[in-house]
């Protein structure tokens, strides 16, 4: 084409040349930077997924199916296997597996184990909840019998029985969690479960 | 042949390429202490190869991934093998690293003109690091389930933008589907990705500047081909070896499937992190907060090597270089032993970690088994097995009274804190132990050693003397005599094996001649020398199927003792007129237990599941379940 096209046009003046010699270098840098842009600009938007998708399709499942396993009222308060009469006495901590639906992508996981939190029976028959995800880096925090505390394996962050850190690896106490207990339901214990950031002084609320 | 050579090499010139890649000239002769770089290339290969084995089975996604690597690693030809492999030889890749790294500072390659192939080669470094970490978590178990959380946590600690970055890692705010999906997007194609791209790089500009060569090269310049070569070759032959041993002899650990709702009390990272987790566990580091200790701190080491090539340009430089890598080469070496030392020294954590270590060889013993894995994943198959479920809900709801074989049915001793001593005291228990619970050796102990058999409710409010069995009491204390009789001995057995039969439980064999003279002896009490009082005139019918709800006045029932559905009633409601009445003690679990978890113990005590290569040497079991019970139970329920 370029060859026909000179042969038939009288010799262009060097400036001309020149000028398209530029014309030529901006388009070629322009389309190549374009071509090149296009599929890592999507294929980076979809990488991206996690944080810029506006329905989180994970974490416990926002909207109840029933019939469902799992029993949850409508400010989000999950019914336990426990009543306050089967919580020890004395205040010790019992180990509780929380099930609710679960979402997870494509798929809808009905009435699973989604964490394990503790309780308490306190003196004046209220309970206490806490997470057993350690605010340090989310091991699993054990209760120790033999010195009455909570405990957590990885980084020997250790807790009271309140939850307040006794030693100065987590940033902060044990995650408390809202508990209520609702006599219509035979003192049945009812729980918000919620996850909160690890290794934060504050305590922010993940899902 | 020679001619299609040079037809190749007029199209091709190849000849030039392999000439220049296999005539570098290596100054002071070939030497071993070059082929650590060659060693790194090669362990690369290998993982190359495995990994793309690896990959034509794997499947990456939560009930999946653990059951396709259990397939690999269990049932596919080679599977061990190449898993193995692929396991070690990324380890070895750490340790060949850090030689390389080590010799590149003491030997002070770095030094210009090498700075940018230092800095390539630490770029590659960390790509390998990346490597072994998203390969932790991609088997989907519980160790690189709960390890790789915390990788992930110090990855949202980042300042500003820690939490989008933990997002994107993760797939979203949680673990799921797509964290595995990118970790292995991560792990098989970016990363490896990279690391072909720079390792290129790092090859190329090593060649422009040849190697730095040794002090002390006594030989004249030698060739890379063959000379360098063979010391190469030899050496990639001793890491491979090392490799297919460890891969042979002790093959890559595949623990129980990651459940996030089951505390796993042994997670640690890969052994080569080992000292940046133990340096997380010092107080005076992480009050300065979790950023400080897990990122700012590496990376301020990180920064000083990335430095060095510049630092080495002052005098006395490569020297402070030096020191430096060796501090911090003892550091690492500190940490690591403390850590591994402490691990071995916490019976907490060892009884995790032998806990652990059942679990995953259970859940395979499982998988194996005719039901496959189902759907769900091979949680499933954990979560409905009493071997491994009831131990857990013992030391939850039996372990504060009652201990079995000693500990709280988890390998765990019950103990109390000395609060003077600050010792671990074990803490006396106030029920019997049950882990011979319905065996010979439980009624062997009744009818020969009942008080001590029962001694641990002595230590309690329950008085062998004052309640229940008072009554026991005396007819222990009146047939001693008889009972422990040598004559008597073989009668005592035929005793035994009666009321051991009553359960009628899976994995008991019944001896049929035993059986008989013992139901013979319990209905006259007529030994061979004396006899005793017999235990239904007191106890009501021995012999008969267990009945729910029969009033025995508070004297407990011993129809179908030790069976299923005998021991499930006795659970829910011990203070029935069936069992111990108003001389009960124990709290009833019918409000604490749910019907799953009460089967799940029941079945536990009673071993009623398939049996575990675990616990083999624990009791006289025969082969299957099925022909025990079809043993047993005809005489039985006679």
């Amino acid at each position: 084409m370029n060859t026909q096209d000179a042969g038939h046009e009288a010799t262009p003046s060097p400036s001309d040349a020149t000028e398209r010699r530029g014309f030529v270098k901006l388009m070629a840098g322009f389309v190549s930077l374009l071509v090149g842009l296009i599929p890592a600009g999507i294929g980076l938007g979809f990488f991206l997924d996690p944080i810029l998708r506006k329905k989180q399709g994970d974490g416990s499942a926002a909207d109840p199916l029933e019939p469902d396993g799992a029993v949850k009222d409508a400010e989000g308060f999950i019914r336990l296997d426990v009543t306050i009469d089967t919580l020890p006495q004395d205040g010790t901590p019992i180990a509780v597996k929380v099930k609710d639906d679960k979402i997870d992508a494509w798929n809808r996981f009905r009435d699973i184990d989604i964490g394990t939190i503790w309780l308490r029976r306190m003196p004046d028959d209220t309970v206490l909840a806490m997470s057993s995800i350690c605010p340090h880096l989310g091991c699993a925090v054990d209760y120790r019998p033999a010195d009455n505390d909570f405990f957590c394996p990885c980084h020997t962050s250790s807790f009271d029985l309140t939850g307040q850190k006794t030693n100065n690896i987590p940033p902060r106490g044990m995650d408390h969690l809202e508990a209520r207990m609702k006599p219509e339901t035979g003192n049945q214990i009812w729980l918000k479960y919620e996850t909160f950031r690890t290794g934060t002084p504050e305590k922010e609320r993940i899902a | 042949m020679n001619w299609f050579a040079n037809w190749l090499d007029d199209r091709t010139g190849y000849r030039k390429v392999l000439q220049e890649a296999l005539d570098e000239s290596v100054p002071g002769g070939a030497r071993w202490r070059y082929v650590w770089g060659s060693t790194l290339v090669f362990t690369f290969f290998v993982q190359m190869l495995t990994g793309i084995a690896l990959w034509s089975a794997y499947s990456p996604s939560a009930q999946t991934a653990w059951e396709s690597v259990y397939f690999i690693q269990h049932e596919m030809t080679l599977g061990s093998i190449v898993r193995g492999v692929h396991h070690f030889t990324a380890q070895a890749m750490v340790v060949l690293l850090a030689i390389h790294l080590m010799q590149v500072i003491i030997d002070g390659a770095y030094r210009a003109p090498r700075e940018i192939n230092f800095w390539l080669g630490l770029i590659l470094a960390q790509i390998v690091l990346a490597l072994s970490l998203t390969g932790y978590l991609l088997p989907w178990d519980q160790k690189g389930y709960y390890a790789t959380q915390v990788t992930t946590n110090i990855v949202g600690a980042t300042p500003f933008v820690g939490q989008k970055l933990q997002e994107l890692a993760q797939g979203g705010t949680q673990y799921g589907h797509h964290t595995l999906t990118r970790f292995f997007a991560m792990h098989a194609g970016v990363l490896p990705g990279l690391l072909v791209g720079f390792l290129a790089l790092h090859i190329y500009v090593f060649r422009r500047h040849g190697l730095t060569v040794a002090k002390g090269g006594r030989t004249a310049t030698a060739k890379f081909w063959p000379d360098q070569i063979l010391r190469d070759a030899v050496a990639c032959l001793g890491v491979l070896s090392v490799v297919l041993l460890l891969a042979i002899f002790k093959g890559a650990e595949l623990g129980a499937p990651a459940n996030p709702a089951e505390v796993y009390s042994a997670a640690r990272p890969e052994w080569y992190f080992l000292s940046l987790f133990r340096f997380l566990r010092f107080e005076a580091v992480e009050h300065y907060g979790l950023a400080f200790g897990a990122i700012y701190v590496p990376g301020a080491i990180l920064g000083v090597i990335t430095l060095m090539p510049l630092i080495a340009m002052i005098r006395g430089g490569h020297v402070l270089n030096v020191m430096f890598m060796w501090l911090l080469a003892a550091a690492v070496v500190g940490l690591t032993g403390l850590a591994w030392y402490e691990d071995r020294t916490d019976s907490e954590f060892q009884a995790a970690l032998k806990e652990a270590h059942r679990d995953g060889d259970r859940v395979v013993e499982l998988a194996q088994g005719p039901t496959k894995i189902p759907v769900t994943g091979a949680g499933t198959l954990l979560a409905e097995d009493p071997y491994t479920q009831g131990p857990r809900i013992f030391a939850k709801h039996c372990s504060s009274c009652h201990r079995f074989d000693n500990h709280n049915g988890r390998g765990v001793k019950v103990v109390t804190r000395n609060p003077e001593t600050g010792a671990a005291d074990p803490t006396p228990a106030t029920a019997p132990d049950l882990g011979k619970f319905g065996t010979r050796d439980w009624w062997h102990a009744i009818l020969t050693d009942f008080e001590n058999h029962f001694a641990s409710t002595s230590g309690s409010d329950y008085d062998l003397e004052t309640s229940a069995s008072e009554g026991m009491v005396s007819w222990f204390r009146e047939s001693q005599e008889v009972i422990n009789n040598p004559a008597n001995k073989d009668d005592v057995a035929a005793m035994v094996e009666f009321l051991v039969a009553q359960s009628q439980r899976p994995d008991l064999e019944i001896d049929e001649a035993k059986y008989g003279r013992g139901e013979e002896i319990l209905s006259s009490g007529e030994l061979t020398d004396g006899s005793i009082t017999t235990c239904d005139s007191c106890h009501g019918g021995v012999g008969g199927d267990f009945e729910l709800g029969t009033d025995n006045g508070g004297i407990p029932e011993l129809q179908g003792y030790g069976s299923k559905a005998w021991l499930t009633a006795f659970i829910n409601h011990p203070g029935d007129p069936q069992f111990y009445g108003d001389n009960n003690h124990m709290p009833r679990f019918s409000d604490k237990l749910s019907p799953h978890e009460l089967e799940l113990l029941v079945r536990f005590l009673i071993r009623d599941y398939q049996p575990s290569s675990h616990e083999a040497s624990h009791h006289k079991t025969p082969a299957t379940a099925s022909t025990a019970n079809e043993k047993s139970s005809p005489d039985a329920s006679e």
